[in-house]
Order: C-alpha cells, then sequence, then structure tokens
C-alpha cells in the first residue's frame, strides 16, 4: 500500500512539471516579449530589447524555463508588471476567501448530495426521483452564473432578503461574520455541485443496490435503513470519493464566474481582472496554481479511496 | 451417410419440431437450433426503435430542430437591422415592433436572439467536433499501439486535463478570440482530452473480447482488425460523445461570452448577449436575459437528452438476449 | 412429518420496461422437517424466482401475484415488512451462488457474520462474535478467530462459500435455501462444499431447499426432487423415481441429454430440440409440447396440472411409463470412427512439445517493475492425431485454456514448440503465419462475446474466406449457406445479427465459422459450459456430427469431466500448468493412475442416486495453490493423500502405465509398465 501511495506521488510530481512546461510555453507563445506589454506601443524597440536582455526574456527558451522553474521552486511565481507586484502578494488573502466560499460549499453540496443520492436510488423511477432528476438535469443544463442572475433576480431585486452583491471585505473573518451577503453565492455553488453530485451519487447507489450482497444483507432480515446505512453508504460512496477529488477545475471554473458574477474578491475576481489587463503572469501562475491543485485532489482522492477500501488497502 | 445427411433438402422444413420422437430417428431434421425471431433487424434499426421510444429523446431533437429553424430560417421570416444598432431606441421593453425588446445598442432583441443562435449552434457543433475526432483518433491511436506510446500518450493527457479547461481556454481566447472558427477552434483544441480516453478505454476493452481473438485465429491482419472490428464497434461511444460535447461546448461558449470573451462586437453569440446580465437586470430589463437564457437551457438541455438517449439505445443493440 | 414450509399455486411475474415475465406460475411444493428437497430445472425456469419468493427478496419490478407461501402455517405472502424480517436470516436463511459477490467488500467478516445474531438474538457485541466464532468453525473455516477482521478478497473463493454458510446458519434457521450453492465453484471445491451441506444437515436436522440446474448435485443428496420447466412445475417425487421412474417427457428428456461417465460416445446424446418458451408470452397449452417427443393434439389446446398421487405427481397428458430413454434409442453416428490416415512415417497433426508459458505480473505505475510471474503452462508435450478429439481437463486457472490460445496463435509461447503437420509455426510471421493458421480454428466459450455485435451473420462467416483471400464472394455466399446448414440454423438467418440469437444458436454460428476454413483442428474452449443442458447436448451432437462428416480433429477444453470423456478419444488431465495423466477416455475413467485424476472423478455428482449414494466421500482437499508459487517437486503433493517427502523434492516424470496411458505420480494407484519407466515425454505419446 504504501508503496502503491509512493508511486502515485511520483506520478503526481511528473505531472505537475508537465504542467509546469505548458504554462510555461503558454506564456512564452502568448506573450514571448514582455517588454512591449510593459513599456507600452510607443515605446522604441530598441528599449524594448533592452527590457527583454536585462530581464532575460532573450534567452533560449530552456533557459528561461530552467530559471522559471528555479524561482517555481523558490516559492516565486512571477512578476505582474501591470499591477508592480510579485504575483505571490497579489494572490494575497484572496487565497483564503476563496478557500472560504468554495469549501464551505463543497462541503455542503456533498453533505446534501449523498443522502439526495442515495433516496433516489430507493425512490428509483417514482415521483421523488423524477422531481430531483428533472431539476439537477435543468441545473446542469445551465450556464453557472444564469442560477445566479436567477438568485439575484428573485432573492436580492425582488425579494430584497439577500444583498445582490457578496461581502466586500477585505479580511476572512469580516466574510465569515458576514453570512447573509454569503448566502446567495454558496446557495448558487451548492445547487450546482449538488445537481452533480447527485446524480453520480444516484447511480452509484443504484448501481450498489443490485449488488448480491445487498440481497444477502436483506436475506440476513435487516432493515432497509440498516442495509442502506450499514452496507449500501460505505460501498457507493467509494466512487464518489474519486468524482470529489477530479472535481477541482470544476470548483474553480465555479468559483471564477460566481465570483465574477457576486463581485467576490478572491482567486476568480482576480483572475478576471488579470483577464482584463491582459496580465499574463497573474494568469499563469493561477493556471499552474489550479493544475498543482487539481493534481493534489487526484492524489488526495486515491489516499482517502486507499484508507476507505480495504480491498486496495490490503493488497 | 453423414453426406447424405447433410444435402437433404431440409432448409425449409417447419422450426421447432420435436415431435413424434422426431429426435431419435436416423434422418431427423437438422435445423434444430431453433428459430431466429423475425420481428426484429438490424442493430440500427433496433437502436432507432429504442431512441424513438425514449419520449425525452424526442423532446429533445424536437427542441433541437425548433431552434434550428428559428435561427436559420426565423431571419427571413422575421426582418430585423443586425447590422447597425440605433442607440435612439436602446433598451426599449417589448412591444409593438420589437416583440423582445431592444438592447442596449437599439438592436432588435429576437432578431439578435436568432443571429446569437446560429453562432451558438455553430460553434457548439464545430468544438464538438473537432474534439471528438481529434479526441478519438489520440485515443484510438495509444489504445491500439500500447506499450510505451500509449503510456507517453496518456501522461500527456493527464498533464493537460490536469489544467482547467476554462482557466487555460479564457487565456487563449484573451489572445484569439473574434470569430466563430476561433472559438471553435480554441474550444475544441482543447476538449478533446476526455473522448481521448474513453476510446481508449473502448479500444482496450474490445481489443481482448473474444470476437477480436476469432479474427486473428483466423489470420486476420492488424488493419483489419482495427478496421473492421474494433473502430466501428467504438464508433457508437464516439457518436454518443458527440452529443455530450456540443452540450458541454454551448455552456462553454456562453461563459466566454458572459466573461466578455465572446465574438467581436458587432456580432454576437448567446454568451455575449448575457455579458451584461447583471447590470440588465439591475435596471429591470428582463427581457435582456430570460428569453436568450432559457433559449440557452433548452438547447443545452435537448442535447443532454438526446445524448442519453443514443446512450441508451446503443445498449439496447449490444444488449445480451 | 410436518411440512415446515408449503407453497401453493405460486405465481410471481417480473414487470420489465414493455413487458411481463411470467417467471413462476401456480407452483406448489412443500419441504418437511429435516428433509432437502431439490428443486431442478434449467436457466429461466423459475427456481430461483421461487426462492426468492419465499424471502420475499425479488428482484425490482419482481411480485408475488398469487397463491400462499407458509412457513409452519404462517403466511408468508404479503406479511408485513417488519414481520417478515424477523423470519428472514433467523426461520429461512438463503445462500447464494456467487460468494465473491455476496459478502460485502468494506465490511469484516466477523462483522458480517455476527450480524444475524446481533438482529435475531439480540446480546451483546462480544457474544455475537463468540457466535460468529462458533459457525465459522462449525463450517470449516480453519482459525476462525483469526479471519474475523479479514475481508472478503482476502479469503479464497471455497473459504467465502463457507463463510456465507457460516451466516445463514448463525441463528440456526428451520429452512435452508441454497440457491445454485456450488456453481460457481470448481468441482473439488465443489465437492468441499456439498459434503459440508450434507454433514450440517445431519447434525442440525433442518430442511435444505436446494435450487440448482445440475442433476447431480441432486442426486447424492435431496430426499425429493421437484423439477420445473418454463415458470410450472412439471413434476415432483422421491429421488430415486425421478431418476428411475420419471413420468414427465421433459425430466426423462433432461436425463438423457446429460452425457454421463459411463456413456458410450459412439451414440449420439438425446437432445431435446428447439429452445424454452419465451415468458413474456407463454403459448397456450403444455409448455412443453413444442419440444415433446411425445407430443399429441391435445397438448397444444390445454394445460396439463399435477395429476397423481402423495408420493408423485407430473402435470402431462401422455406420461412416460418405462423410465429413462434406453440408450438403444439413440443414433449411432460411428462417432470416433474416423480412419486415421496417418501413416507410420507422417508426422501427427499436432504436436505440443515442452510449451513454457507464463505471464508476468507486473506493478508500478509508471515503471512497471515485474514482481513475479504466473506460471500458466509449465513444460506441457502432447499430440494430436488427424481426426482425433483430444480432451483436455482440469480445475480453472490449471492452465488449459492458456494453452489452447498458444496452440492457436493468441499467444507466444516462453519457449517451446508448436508443430502442426511437422512444421513449427512460430517459426514464421505476420502473413506467413497467418496463411498457417488457417487449419487451426477455435470455438470460444462465450456465445456472446465471440461474435461481432455489429456485423451479420453471413458478414462473420465469410470474413474467414476474405482473410485468406479464397473464393470469390459468389462462392463465399454458396459456402456460408452450406454452413448454416451443416449447424442447423435457416440459411435466412444469415442476414441477422448475433444479438437476435440464442446462446446455443450461437454457439452454433461460433462452430460454423471455425469451420469456414475447412481446418484440420479445431480449439473448443469450454465450448458448451455456458449452455443449458438440454442445448448442451444439441451443441455436442452437431460437434460430433461435423468432426465425422468433416475429418477433423478437435482438441477440447474443460472443466467437465463428463464432457470431455464424451466428446474425446483420449483425454489429457491438468493440474497447476503440467499434464499430470494422459490416456484414452475410457481407461481415464475406468483405471486411473494419478490421485488427481481419480479424486476429479470422484467429486463430479452424477446424475445416479444409487452411485452417488454408494460414492465414497473423498473429496480432494485444500485448493489450488497460486500459480505464481507453484509448489515443488510434484505440485499436486499439497493436496495429495498419497504425498510423502520425494514428491515435494523430485518432480516426477511422466510414466508409462499402458500402451497409451501416461502419467506423472511419484505414488501412483496402478504400477508402471516396468519396460517404459524411462519414457520420456512426447516420443512415446
Amino acid at each position: 500500500m504504501a508503496g502503491y501511495l509512493f508511486r502515485r506521488f511520483v506520478t503526481s510530481l511528473i505531472v505537475i512539471v508537465g504542467i509546469s512546461m505548458v504554462a510555461f510555453a503558454m506564456l512564452h507563445l502568448i506573450s514571448s516579449s514582455p517588454g512591449r506589454a510593459v513599456l507600452g506601443l510607443h515605446a522604441s524597440p530598441k528599449a524594448v530589447a533592452a527590457f527583454n536582455k536585462a530581464n532575460g526574456y532573450d534567452d533560449p527558451i530552456v533557459i528561461q524555463y530552467w530559471h522559471y522553474l528555479l524561482q517555481l521552486l523558490q516559492g516565486n511565481l512571477g512578476y505582474s508588471y501591470k499591477l508592480n507586484q510579485p504575483v505571490t502578494s497579489v494572490l494575497g488573502e484572496n487565497v483564503l476567501r476563496s478557500l472560504y466560499l468554495s469549501g464551505v460549499s463543497l462541503v455542503l453540496a456533498i453533505l446534501i448530495a449523498i443522502p439526495l443520492g442515495i433516496y433516489q436510488a430507493v425512490k428509483r423511477n417514482r415521483l421523488g426521483d423524477y422531481i430531483v432528476t428533472s431539476g439537477a438535469f435543468t441545473l446542469y443544463s445551465m450556464p453557472s452564473f444564469f442560477l445566479g442572475l436567477l438568485l439575484i433576480q428573485s432573492f436580492a431585486l425582488s425579494l430584497k432578503i439577500f444583498p445582490p452583491e457578496a461581502s466586500q471585505s477585505v479580511s476572512v473573518i469580516g466574510v465569515i461574520e458576514d453570512p447573509r451577503a454569503m448566502f446567495l453565492p454558496i446557495l448558487n455553488l451548492v445547487a450546482i455541485q449538488v445537481a452533480g453530485y447527485s446524480q453520480y451519487m444516484r447511480s452509484s447507489a443504484l448501481d450498489g443496490l443490485g449488488q448480491d450482497y445487498i440481497r444477502l444483507a436483506r436475506a440476513k432480515g435487516l432493515s432497509q435503513r440498516a442495509v442502506l446505512t450499514g452496507h449500501l453508504l460505505r460501498n457507493s460512496i467509494l466512487p464518489m470519493i474519486t468524482l470529489i477529488g477530479l472535481s477541482v477545475p470544476a470548483l474553480l471554473a465555479g468559483n471564477l464566474l460566481i465570483e465574477t458574477l457576486f463581485n467576490y474578491p478572491g482567486l476568480g475576481l482576480m483572475f478576471y481582472n488579470a483577464l482584463q489587463n491582459e496580465d499574463y503572469p497573474i494568469l499563469l501562475s493561477y493556471t499552474l496554481i489550479a493544475g498543482v491543485l487539481t493534481v493534489a485532489g487526484n492524489f488526495i482522492a486515491d489516499v482517502a479511496i486507499t484508507i476507505a477500501d480495504p480491498r486496495v488497502r490490503l493488497s | 451417410m453423414m453426406d447424405e445427411r447433410n444435402t437433404e433438402g431440409v432448409e425449409e422444413a417447419p422450426l421447432n419440431l420435436g415431435g413424434a420422437l422426431g429426435a431419435f430417428e436416423p434422418g431427423a431434421p437438422l435445423i434444430d437450433g431453433g428459430d431466429v425471431d423475425l420481428a426484429v433487424t438490424s442493430g440500427w434499426r433496433l437502436a432507432i426503435r429504442s431512441f424513438a421510444e425514449n419520449k425525452l429523446a424526442l423532446v429533445g431533437l424536437g427542441i433541437l430542430v425548433f431552434f434550428i429553424l428559428f435561427c436559420y430560417v426565423g431571419p427571413h421570416v422575421y426582418y430585423s437591422n443586425q447590422l447597425s444598432g440605433n442607440v435612439l431606441n436602446s433598451d426599449l421593453p417589448p412591444g409593438p415592433g420589437h416583440p423582445l425588446g431592444t438592447d442596449n445598442n437599439g438592436y432588435d432583441e429576437l432578431g439578435r436572439l436568432m443571429v446569437g443562435g446560429q453562432a451558438a449552434l455553430e460553434i457548439g457543433f464545430f468544438a464538438a467536433l473537432i474534439a471528438t475526432v481529434i479526441g478519438s483518433l489520440y485515443g484510438a491511436i495509444s489504445g491500439l499501439v500500447g506499450g510505451i506510446l500509449d503510456g507517453v500518450m496518456m501522461r500527456v493527457v493527464d498533464v493537460i486535463l490536469s489544467i482547467p479547461y476554462l482557466l487555460i481556454v479564457l487565456i487563449v481566447a484573451t489572445r484569439y478570440s473574434g470569430t466563430v472558427l476561433s472559438l471553435s477552434l480554441i474550444l475544441g483544441l482543447f476538449a478533446w482530452l476526455v473522448p481521448a480516453r474513453l476510446i481508449r478505454g473502448e479500444v482496450l476493452s474490445l481489443r481482448v473480447r473474444d470476437f477480436v481473438s476469432a479474427a486473428k485465429v483466423m489470420g486476420s491482419g492488424r488493419s483489419r482488425l482495427i478496421f473492421r472490428h474494433l473502430l466501428p464497434n467504438a464508433l457508437s461511444v464516439v457518436i454518443v460523445n458527440i452529443t455530450f460535447q456540443v452540450a458541454d461546448a454551448i455552456i462553454a461558449i456562453a461563459l466566454l461570452g458572459f466573461l466578455g470573451f465572446g465574438l467581436q462586437y458587432p456580432h454576437v453569440d448567446w454568451g455575449d448577449m448575457l455579458s451584461t446580465a447583471n447590470t440588465a437586470l439591475g435596471n429591470g430589463y428582463w427581457w435582456l436575459v430570460y428569453p436568450v437564457g432559457i433559449s440557452l437551457i433548452l438547447v443545452v438541455m435537448a442535447c443532454n437528452f438526446i445524448g442519453n438517449a443514443l446512450r441508451d439505445s446503443v445498449d439496447v443493440r449490444l444488449r445480451r438476449r | 412429518m410436518t411440512r415446515v414450509l408449503e407453497i401453493e399455486n405460486l405465481s410471481t411475474h417480473i414487470q420489465l420496461s414493455r413487458s411481463v415475465v411470467q417467471a413462476v406460475g401456480n407452483v406448489s411444493l412443500y419441504i418437511e422437517a429435516g428433509e432437502t428437497l431439490g428443486l431442478v430445472g434449467e436457466s429461466g425456469c423459475g427456481k430461483s424466482i421461487t426462492g426468492l419468493s419465499i424471502m420475499n427478496l425479488l428482484p425490482p419490478g419482481g411480485k408475488v401475484v398469487g397463491g400462499s407461501i407458509r412457513l409452519e402455517g404462517k403466511e408468508l405472502v404479503n406479511l408485513a415488512d417488519a414481520e417478515m424480517r424477523k423470519i428472514r436470516g433467523n426461520d429461512i436463511a438463503m445462500i447464494f451462488q456467487d460468494s465473491s459477490s455476496s459478502l460485502n467488500p468494506t465490511k469484516t467478516i466477523g462483522d458480517q457474520v455476527a450480524e444475524p445474531t446481533l438482529l435475531h438474538r439480540g446480546g451483546s457485541k462480544r457474544e455475537a462474535v463468540d457466535r460468529a466464532i462458533e459457525v465459522l468453525d462449525l463450517v470449516g473455516v480453519p482459525r476462525a478467530k483469526e479471519r474475523l477482521a479479514d475481508y472478503p478478497h482476502q479469503l479464497s473463493g471455497g473459504l467465502r462459500q463457507r463463510v456465507m454458510i457460516a451466516i445463514a446458519l448463525t441463528c440456526d434457521p428451520k429452512v435452508l435455501i441454497a440457491d445454485e450453492p456450488t456453481t460457481a465453484l470448481d468441482v473439488t471445491i465443489q465437492a468441499q462444499i456439498l459434503k459440508l451441506l450434507d454433514d450440517l444437515k445431519e447434525r442440525f436436522g433442518m430442511s435444505i431447499l436446494l435450487i440448482t440446474h445440475d442433476m447431480g448435485v441432486v442426486a447424492g443428496r435431496a430426499d425429493r426432487v421437484n423439477v420445473m420447466y418454463a415458470g410450472r412445475m412439471v413434476e415432483a417425487t422421491g429421488t430415486k423415481e425421478i431418476f428411475s421412474h420419471m413420468r414427465h417427457p421433459y425430466t426423462q428428456a433432461l436425463l438423457a441429454s446429460i452425457p454421463r461417465m459411463d456413456q458410450d460416445n459412439t451414440k449420439t446424446l438425446f437432445s431435446i430440440p428447439g429452445i424454452p418458451p419465451d415468458l413474456t408470452n407463454p403459448p397456450e397449452g403444455c409448455r412443453f409440447a413444442p419440444r415433446c417427443a411425445y407430443t399429441q393434439p391435445d397438448c397444444q389446446k390445454s394445460e396439463p396440472s399435477l395429476r397423481g398421487d402423495d408420493r408423485h405427481v407430473a402435470a402431462c397428458f401422455h406420461p412416460v411409463e418405462d423410465g429413462p430413454l434406453k440408450p438403444e434409442m439413440m443414433v449411432t453416428v460411428s462417432h470416433g470412427q474416423v480412419e486415421r490416415k496417418d501413416g507410420k512415417n507422417e508426422p501427427p497433426l499436432l504436436e505440443v512439445v515442452d510449451l513454457v508459458k507464463t505471464f508476468p505480473v507486473t506493478s508500478g505505475a509508471i515503471l512497471r517493475r515485474k514482481v513475479g510471474k504466473v506460471h500458466a503452462v509449465s513444460g506441457v508435450s502432447l499430440t494430436i492425431r488427424k481426426g482425433e478429439i483430444f480432451g483436455l481437463v482440469g480445475e480453472s486457472g490449471c492452465g488449459k485454456s492458456t494453452l489452447g490460445r498458444v496452440i492457436v496463435g493468441l499467444e507466444r509461447p516462453d519457449s517451446g514448440k508448436i508443430l502442426l503437420n511437422g512444421e513449427d509455426i512460430f517459426a514464421y510471421k505476420g502473413r506467413t503465419l497467418a496463411k498457417k493458421r488457417r487449419d487451426l480454428q477455435m470455438m470460444f466459450q462465450d456465445p456472446y462475446g465471440s461474435l461481432d455485435p455489429r456485423m451479420r451473420v453471413a458478414a462473420i462467416l465469410r470474413e474467414p474466406l476474405s482473410i485468406q483471400g479464397v473464393e470469390s464472394s459468389k462462392e463465399q455466399e454458396a459456402r456460408s449457406i452450406e454452413l448454416m446448414r451443416e449447424v442447423g440454423l435457416p440459411s435466412r438467418a444469415l442476414e441477422r445479427f448475433p444479438h437476435e440469437f440464442s446462446g446455443g444458436q450461437r454457439q452454433r454460428i461460433g462452430l460454423a465459422r471455425a469451420l469456414t476454413l475447412n481446418p484440420k483442428l479445431i480449439v473448443a474452449d469450454e465450448p458448451v459450459s455456458a449452455l443449458d443442458v438440454s442445448i448442451r447436448s444439441q451443441v455436442l451432437n452437431l460437434m460430433k456430427r461435423l468432426q465425422v462428416s468433416h475429418e477433423m480433429a478437435y482438441l477440447v477444453i474443460s472443466h467437465d469431466l463428463a464432457v470431455v470423456k464424451y466428446l474425446a478419444d483420449r483425454i489429457g488431465v491438468m493440474y497447476l500448468g503440467k499434464l499430470v495423466e494422459l490416456a484414452p477416455g475410457d481407461e481415464i475413467y475406468s483405471r486411473p493412475v494419478h490421485p488427481y485424476t481419480q479424486g476429479l472423478i470422484n467429486t463430479i455428482p452424477l446424475p445416479d442416486p444409487e452411485i452417488e449414494k454408494d460414492k465414497k466421500r473423498e473429496v480432494i482437499s485444500g485448493e489450488l495453490p497460486s500459480p505464481i508459487s507453484p509448489p515443488s517437486g510434484c505440485r499436486f503433493r499439497t493436496r495429495c493423500p498419497r504425498a510423502q517427502e520425494i514428491c515435494a523434492q523430485q518432480e516426477p516424470q511422466l510414466r508409462a502405465f499402458g500402451a497409451s496411458h501416461m502419467a506423472a505420480c511419484h505414488f501412483p494407484l496402478v504400477e508402471p509398465l516396468e519396460s517404459a519407466t524411462t519414457a520420456s515425454g512426447h516420443s512415446q505419446i
């Protein structure tokens, strides 16, 4: 088992190196001459060349990548000429604010989706199942921001229960202390994730319900409740762990849209602003971080599966 | 004696015999394998029948056909000026002359919906096509060749798949956005990874099936195995995948448009039309948000319905008796 | 005797999306205290659904639509769920076919065995665990206490089945329903489990409802037998009567269809023509009438009900009077009479010389390291002559299928040779190898996986011809029509797709495809093990008939000694990658030399209560060792009753025990021929 996890760890590192290559290659392709971008269209070619030379942007690409990699290893993600500060300091508290928004909504979504999926599987093809499935299907077919628009329209503009904008507090504590402002963005993210997870949980639970060991559990005389909690739950959550581990990209995409829509100062909004400014060092640093998070998500899911599934743990 | 029995004209003999101690006697009818059902014929026909019996699939197909007609035939029936806006007429609520009102540049919203739909459908279709073609070829090659090449190809997929799709597409779109073609390419070129994995998995599982072994035993060459057995059997997975890819691409283009990286003004797609939605709602201009949003959802839903039904009907076709 | 369980006129339907399967109709049965009732029938006859109806554990869509099920007088149909739960696992327990999927993979053995006690007996966790250890001991799980913390995947198939029986026994049920309890197991393990069930019944006096398709399994242990066909009970009587004085033509036909060890294999097997009716739309009249040899006009008009006395009932208007079908009534097809054309100087058709095949066991995600190898085939030599049927038997994992796949060229051997007409086929590559292969064709086990689902039958049959570049399309068409006729299918079926055929029909198509190139040898890997008994005999007959008419040879690979015995002229027995015995079929049955061969013969349940009752219950103990690290010396020594020290140190060589009888054993059951003690491998075989 330890050997397996170690090998998985090494593969993850290799993939991360690959991601850094892709991120670097894209940076190079899209803005190969940062001098032009920094000094503006009116700068003389000479000045641009001098800037590029001074900052090592005219070195062969392999050398540049090597320097980039060395910088990365020291925790230096690059420099935003547009904002005139290092990328790491731009990230700053954005990280925590985004973590709060994503974390809370992910946990809530899992807590809702698992029982909901099992409920649907048990009530398969009956009214309750149809209603939830239709709802999930509609949400699934909707761009995530559109649900946000509907929420803003109904809860903020018409009913005026919640503000149309998320908390603008600079500190995370301030954000946490303002649940009313965070209600709509979190609701939006939760609803969208529940739509995906519950359908997956439904099919996983349906698959489980058809298994022979469920029939044997019933043959022992266990009640429906005991069968579901004692035998079905753990087995049908196992595939969910992998799915959740794979959902980092979706989580980040959701963040980007919802933070933009609700004007919430997190990583997503930072990314959006960097898009508008064509601030490539920030864009690519964030992409790199996102890639690392994705790989980490997969790895953590593998570790979790290894712990939760005796078939993997004991082989 | 065997030869005589073999050549007896028994072909037209009634099936499922077995009466009158027939099985004991020499010269018993040789067609003793039982009859085959005459009602069903080809696998595709069975698939179509199962598809047609799926009400949601028909609804989906209906919605899709409606929107195709709406977007492409609509402008010929309902004429509106989409070439230049009229700022004097901006943000008009629905009323005479403008059934769905006008937008903030004074374009007629109904006409805009048709033109924007054309772009959304085209980008969705082309992006899905690009992604599926690249993905299928890549996955098929990886699965068929196997070995080290397969390992390397799949690590490349791992790497690119680890970079969130929306982020990378947006970054590229900051530089190359603007046209239906460029957006289709951007979306398609980063969306082939999932189909690649899917097709590879399918090819790998087909490779060890007995009918492939059977062909090998007959002496079948590699190309025959690939083109006669593996690819035709993987094709259904590819077809099902296209429909889901269309749905995903239409959502993706909506996200791009919403964030302001859609088509170059004055060209427009449904996503672009929603980029000012938040402000529009704040101002109470609901007609700029709901018609386009609902159209978008309906089309994506229709694609998903069709995809689900296709997947089910393909399963029916291959189902065991 | 008191009737513990009584079922009257039970009807169970299963609702599918478009139709209703009338799975069980008007079935009545009873079980007396301490009795074993065998419920037999082919797949889809409703026997399992009957069992599940008793427990009210029907699959989705399933519903009891009529009749009554009474446990000691208490009605179970429509019993409230809470009441039913008190009965399940307590008064009635059930064991299922597949222990690998029937145990929860994420719960420990201890938890799973203790669960029923906690549920029905209350008490502390401690007491439940003690009870679990007790029952695990009882069912022969060694070191039960240490097993409690294990998970199902850590146990072998046989042990898992024992654990499932332990779960059923924990609450001392009055009735045990065993649904195909040994079907998924190898014969030696099957014998162990059946013996366990017999012992337990004797010790605890519970009633057993034994649901099985295998007449041999009921013959040895059931007190009475009920036979089902197409959702109906067709006959019910004592075990002895069912085998010797059956009344229903189906029972008679079913028994006659089973190849027996002492079968005269120059005659055809009896076979029931056609296939069972579709239960979504069952025919009027007797359901067996369309396939019945004795059918009369009145059989089609109305359905016969069960008639007879207390001891024997059958549902037939024209019951058979004279017991089992007499072998004289079978057609002689001069099986095995193919003239051996190979002269002394001509090489045999196929020669396998010292063949070795291993599969690497790898681990690691990126750098695949070889951590060991599976020794699938370890130095096997054999020859197959022209027109001969060679049978290869052994339990799963013995390497017989791998050997078959190497012979047809699907796998390359690590070492050793395959000589076809004296030519080493692996000396060739690519196109030439493909051409050479046309004399070697293969028939597969799985009738569903072996035909390309996207090809019409016509294309499937033409493919071999196109590949080998022979014959014009017109000739190909004529050839496929001819082939269809030969395998007994209507030629209009050429335009159909594989999914439109039943399993037996697909096997026929598979055989037709193998025949297309007029091969000299067909390797048939478990050709009939996926088929029901009545269909199986059709295919066996067909295989024999075609072998004679095409003058070809077969290599028949099967776990079923009776099937191999019926088909083959000579039989090779494999154990863990080694050929342990090789002899003509009759001789291997009458004079086995290797203890493993004898063990195999003893463990096969025969459809004959007389033999089964007298049979010494000598089962081969233990389970197959891992082929990754096979035992030293003789590979069978770990399970052999005669094993001594030398067996671990020295590998026994094949020695001659008769004109064409070889075996590899240090302590054979029969004295070897002295002159041939040093015989080496293939040259003598």
